[in-house]
């Protein structure tokens, strides 16, 4: 075995220009997985937080139904209750009591269809970025029951600026009679995200509530987790805890489906990456195999003939190509590894660019994990020894006096 | 099947060997039986394709013949599986080819000491036998070299001493001087015919060199697969004596 593997070493070596080519082709293949793995949960990371930390929140709670209808009846069953129980619960980081429903904003220039939602300012700044993304003015500065926050978007088409009035019409519960306010623009953001740039409006609660005629309630809580990998898990047990009374917990997975679909794909894009790669590997390690073994007919017909056994030969060429997969794994890795350091070091400016229904906002950071340098180095590795099976088998099964005779 | 009461190495019996070259049949072998005795120095000459190499692998078991029986020290070759035919080839015959002979990966050391590593010999008993070998072809000094540092003649040595090391019945040598030079062919046949006459191993040659010719003991004459004549060398018989 030693023997071997001695043998196996020192061969590749022979034809350093080739060892190279091969090596880098296999190197790069390897780098350009470590790079893909990293920079798509780098744009996971990046779209869920785009999606959940806007405005979204990484779970939330409605009556049953609310999410389909938007019916301003639908509140949130026992709220002082619910937001007792989230209180308690050690995993929710933060939470925001919303009132919202559909409503129509009108300016002296324009009128427009909105989501009108009515927040608590202080608890809110933790749940959406609303706060940090105001262009003018200030987020409810001054505690006035009047102020409203728009998007930039609306603000234009409206033709309002700070200090503006605008008017917002709403359909009461339960009555269904128009309720009408008159508020000032305190604030205008700019989110990137169009559909809060241009669908919504954000008041105070209390105002909210009186004008939906729903008293205390509230018909959506969004919550924030101590960690962003539960919004994902369907299995936690936070979601079936808060689903009764008629209530309904979701995490982000569930309100935000394309979004998973589109993690999916990209998992998909992997897949179908690795392979192209590994078939442009697979070819170019048979290829350098083959040329190796082609050179050295000979001399395999004189190691058969002075008695190496047939399975031994094999294992020679088994033994080359794990060599030629063990250089090629470290330098794919160390190559991996910058490219990707480097890249995650300054990042990737994919911001204003939508996908899946979510707009990138912050730059685009690849990941690095430490199961890239185990998973994809031991996988390529593998499959390099896999793929030498069959120069190894031609090897094994030639006939020493054909070897000889054919390598002249 | 084994043959018994029977001093000799190789024995065949109407070996034929037939392959397609093109799709046409070349008869390389028509039926050739003969025997080699132990201890014999015997040169298989001819011209260029009238099978010399052919019946070399043959008897050697690298090639599987068409018809006929081959016995190699009493075993019947046919009968061997190809694994079995590699472990009899490393443990019964030695090799010496033309050219490229030598793993060049491998320093001389390494090179004589291969088939011994293939038999499992013990690290102490190989390296007192490679030492052994090597003054016995005069390449003490030369261990830790690779081939490539070496000359033809050299190289040819290492061959040799890879050949004899594991104290085969037989050594096999097809065409050992063809890539020598006149002085470095004489001074290497000369140093097998001493092994020969020394340690009593048989030696067969395949050969177009009449150096060999002289000194053989035996000259077999092959001519289109069939044997054309097989005489005793008196003169070379006698320098033997």
């Amino acid at each position: 075995m030693t023997l071997y593997l001695k043998l196996a070493w020192r061969n590749i070596f022979r034809n350093k220009r080739r060892t190279f080519i091969a090596g880098t082709a296999i190197g790069i293949g390897l780098a350009a997985l470590i790079y893909t793995d990293a920079l798509i949960i780098g744009m996971e990371r990046n779209m869920i937080d785009s999606a959940t930390a806007s405005f979204l929140g990484e779970g939330q709670i409605h009556r049953e139904g609310f999410q389909e209808t938007f019916e301003v009846e639908k509140s949130i069953v026992n709220l002082a209750d619910v937001s007792a129980r989230l209180d308690a619960e050690p995993i929710v980081d933060r939470y925001a009591v919303r009132a919202m429903s559909f409503a129509m904003i009108s300016s002296p220039a324009n009128v427009s269809m909105i989501s009108m939602v009515g927040i608590e300012p202080e608890k809110e700044q933790y749940l959406s970025q609303i706060d940090e993304a105001l262009i003018d003015g200030g987020y409810f500065e001054g505690n006035n029951r009047r102020d409203i926050v728009i998007g930039s978007k609306l603000a234009d088409l409206l033709e309002v600026g700070i200090g503006d009035r605008v008017v917002l019409t709403a359909a009461q519960a339960h009555t269904g009679d128009l309720a009408q306010e008159m508020f000032r623009i305190s604030g205008i953001y700019y989110l990137n995200v169009a559909e809060l740039d241009r669908g919504m409006a954000f008041i105070g609660l209390p105002m909210a509530q009186q004008m939906l005629n729903i008293g205390q309630n509230a018909h959506e809580i969004a919550v924030r987790f101590t960690s962003n990998e539960y919004g994902r898990d369907r299995s936690l047990p936070f979601w079936s805890e808060f689903s009764t009374d008629g209530n309904e917990a979701q995490g982000w997975v569930d309100l935000l489906p394309q979004l998973e679909a589109a993690f999916e794909l990209s998992d998909f894009s992997t897949i179908l990456v690795a392979i192209i790669l590994f078939g442009v590997v697979a070819l170019g390690i048979i290829n350098t195999l083959f040329m190796s073994l082609y050179e050295r007919m000979f001399e395999f017909g004189v190691m058969r003939a002075v008695g190496t056994r047939p399975l031994a030969m094999g294992r020679l060429i088994l033994f080359e190509a794990a060599a030629l997969a063990a250089i090629s794994v470290v330098f794919g890795a160390l190559l991996g590894l910058v490219v990707t350091w480097w890249s995650a070091s300054v990042g990737i400016d994919y911001s204003g660019i939508e996908f899946a229904g979510v707009t990138f906002r912050e730059l685009l950071y690849p990941e690095l994990a430490l199961m890239q340098f185990i998973k994809y180095p031991f996988w390529v590795f593998v499959f390099t020894v896999v793929i030498g099976l069959y120069p190894a088998t031609y090897a094994a099964r030639m006939s020493p006096a054909r070897a000889m005779r054919e390598s002249f | 099947m084994n043959v018994q009461n029977n001093n000799s190495v190789i024995l065949t019996e109407n070996v034929t060997k037939e392959y397609h070259d093109n799709g046409v049949a070349v008869h390389a072998l028509n039926g050739i039986s003969m025997s080699i005795e132990r201890g014999e120095f015997t040169a298989i000459v001819g011209p260029s394709g009238s099978g010399k190499t052919t019946f070399l692998n043959i008897i050697s078991g690298l090639d599987r013949l068409t018809q006929g029986k081959t016995w190699l020290a009493g075993k019947l070759l046919s009968e061997m599986s190809g694994r079995e035919l590699s472990d009899f080839r490393r443990d019964h015959i030695g090799f010496i080819f033309q050219a490229y002979n030598l793993i060049p990966v491998l320093t001389v050391e390494e090179n004589v000491e291969y088939i011994m590593l293939l038999q499992g010999v013990p690290k102490t008993e190989r390296r007192e036998r490679v030492h052994g070998v090597l003054e016995q072809v005069g390449l003490e000094g030369y261990a830790d070299r690779l081939p490539t540092r070496l000359s033809g003649g050299q190289q040819q040595r290492v061959a040799v001493a890879r050949a004899i090391v594991s104290r085969p019945a037989l050594v096999l040598a097809d065409e050992p001087t063809a890539n020598l030079d006149s002085h470095t062919a004489v001074g290497l046949i000369e140093m097998m015919r001493d092994l020969n006459q020394e340690s009593g191993m048989t030696f067969l040659f395949s050969t177009h060199d009449v150096r060999i010719m002289e000194r053989a003991r035996r000259l077999i004459v092959l001519e289109d697969g069939r044997i054309a004549r097989d005489e005793i060398q008196a003169a070379a018989a006698g320098r033997q004596a």
